[in-house]
């Protein structure tokens, strides 16, 4: 590897991880919170078995899952930018990423919850709790347990997706790196270089997913 | 039975779950103090009885006497069952304790969330209930880490928290280990002798014979024997009844 090569590659990497630091995480964190509470309420309507509820819940979710997460970018950015909505980037990327989380996430809430033995429902009522004193202090804690791995492993996907939010003018990670390349023609160990930076991210979550798991594991129930 | 006693009846109470009819317009009325032992086969509908008695599930139709009021058990509004629900018990037969709380928090939840007590009470409550049962060592024990019969003893603690008017058992020790059943009837018959009103889907002759009040017999979705418990063993007017008694008796021996 050639002293060229190496500055390049050293100049570049805070050029690289800083977009990481404004725009993938924070954009990551805020979508993935609004895509959970989009995932339990969406859950929750399904499990209410109200008719047009539930019908609303089958289509939001048969309609995003069904769909390129790219095109839904596009028809957010592009296409509603067309009929008057203009949203920046940002916000337009945030939505549509909570909106797609929210469908995928939505599957894994409510296997979870289902996964939570009706006995817990019937005890909490025996005991004079309120459907929602139920829900959320009993049941939700356990869903949650259930959901944390699977919810985890979409969290990862979603930062790693961030990537797309180039074609939509976000100047996150993998832009800059664009740009880079088309500056120094070094398109492999640019690439590699994002590449890693990425990992490092995706490291971070996993080290916080097992210790998420280890907090939750305190419950102890089989 | 002086009408001033009487805490809860049913009657014409029936059920069905598909194309099944589960329970065929029951009676059945219980006076304070009253510990009543609910015997029968499988199918016979006991358990179905109780859950419907506390709207766990909807009977077709049926009246139903709680503490001084009427209502209708085919079409109940929320806050009557809440409210009667806050007088009343139910032990499960699988014991139900909340899976994320500890033996403790299994107690004073209800206390804390349904009724509104401050912290400090509900945990002096449940203090003192678990240590009724046995289970006060164990208090910071999750469900996972306590046995079946423990498990259970803390269900009878939580239910005994509430204050009930009445406790309703669903076959109580019918998931225990033939050698935890010991001490989760010790802990029933200790409940009986302080004079909570009980009733107590089993199949325990010993319990049914030496504990309860009265013994009520179910077949086929109908009561056919309901009696001080004395007479019903030893002298059941109905002929299932003597069956199923001796039955019963004979495959203990």
């Amino acid at each position: 590897m050639s002293d060229r090569l190496i500055n390049i590659l050293i100049d570049s990497f805070p050029k690289i991880i800083v977009p990481g630091l404004i725009y993938t995480i924070p954009m990551t964190a805020i979508a993935f919170a609004i895509s959970l509470i989009i995932a339990i309420a969406t859950a929750l309507i399904q499990i209410a078995d109200i008719k047009v509820l539930k019908n609303i819940a089958r289509f939001y979710i048969w309609i995003i899952r069904g769909t390129p997460l790219l095109v839904q970018l596009f028809v957010v950015f592009y296409g509603l930018g067309q009929i008057g909505i203009k949203l920046s980037p940002v916000v337009a990327g945030v939505l549509t990423f909570s909106i797609n989380e929210g469908a995928y996430s939505a599957e894994t809430m409510r296997a979870a919850f289902e996964s939570v033995p009706k006995g817990q429902m019937e005890a909490g009522e025996c005991v004079g709790m309120s459907y929602w004193q139920i829900v959320r202090r009993i049941v939700l804690p356990q869903a949650m347990r259930t959901a944390f791995p699977p919810l985890s492993n979409s969290l990862i996907s979603m930062m790693k997706d961030t990537s797309l939010l180039a074609n939509i003018t976000v100047a996150e990670m993998f832009m800059s790196a664009q740009r880079i390349v088309a500056r120094t023609y070094e398109p492999l160990w640019i690439y590699i270089e994002v590449g890693a930076i990425y990992l490092i991210f995706s490291t971070f979550l996993t080290m916080f997913q097992r210790y998420g798991e280890k907090k939750l594991n305190t419950y102890q129930y089989k | 039975m002086s009408e001033e006693n009487l805490l809860i009846s049913v009657s014409g109470l029936r059920k069905r779950f598909n194309d099944v009819e589960v329970l065929k317009d029951v009676n059945l009325s219980i006076t304070k103090g009253d510990v009543i032992a609910i015997l029968g086969s499988s199918g016979s509908g006991k358990t179905t009885l109780l859950r419907c008695m506390n709207f766990l599930e909807k009977a077709d139709a049926g009246q139903l006497f709680f503490d001084g009021s009427t209502y209708d058990l085919s079409d109940m509004d929320r806050k009557s069952i809440v409210s009667i629900r806050k007088k009343t018990g139910f032990v499960f037969q699988n014991y139900n304790l909340f899976r994320n709380k500890s033996a403790l928090q299994n107690v004073t939840e209800g206390l804390i969330t349904g009724r509104k007590m401050n912290k400090e009470k509900a945990v002096q409550i449940a203090r003192q209930q678990l240590d009724k049962v046995g289970m006060l060592d164990r208090q910071d024990h999750y469900p996972s880490q306590l046995s079946g019969g423990q498990q259970q003893r803390v269900a009878i603690a939580r239910a005994m928290a509430t204050d009930p008017e009445i406790i309703y058992f669903d076959e109580p020790t019918s998931a225990l280990d033939p050698e935890l059943i010991g001490e989760v009837l010790s802990v029933m018959r200790d409940l009986a002798s302080s004079g909570m009103t009980m009733a107590v889907v089993t199949h325990e002759m010993n319990f049914a014979r030496n504990v309860s009040t009265r013994s009520v017999f179910m077949d086929g979705g109908v009561i056919v024997e309901d009696k001080p418990t004395r007479d019903f063993f030893e002298a059941p007017d109905s002929e299932r009844t003597k069956k199923f008694i001796n039955f019963i008796e004979e495959s203990r021996k």
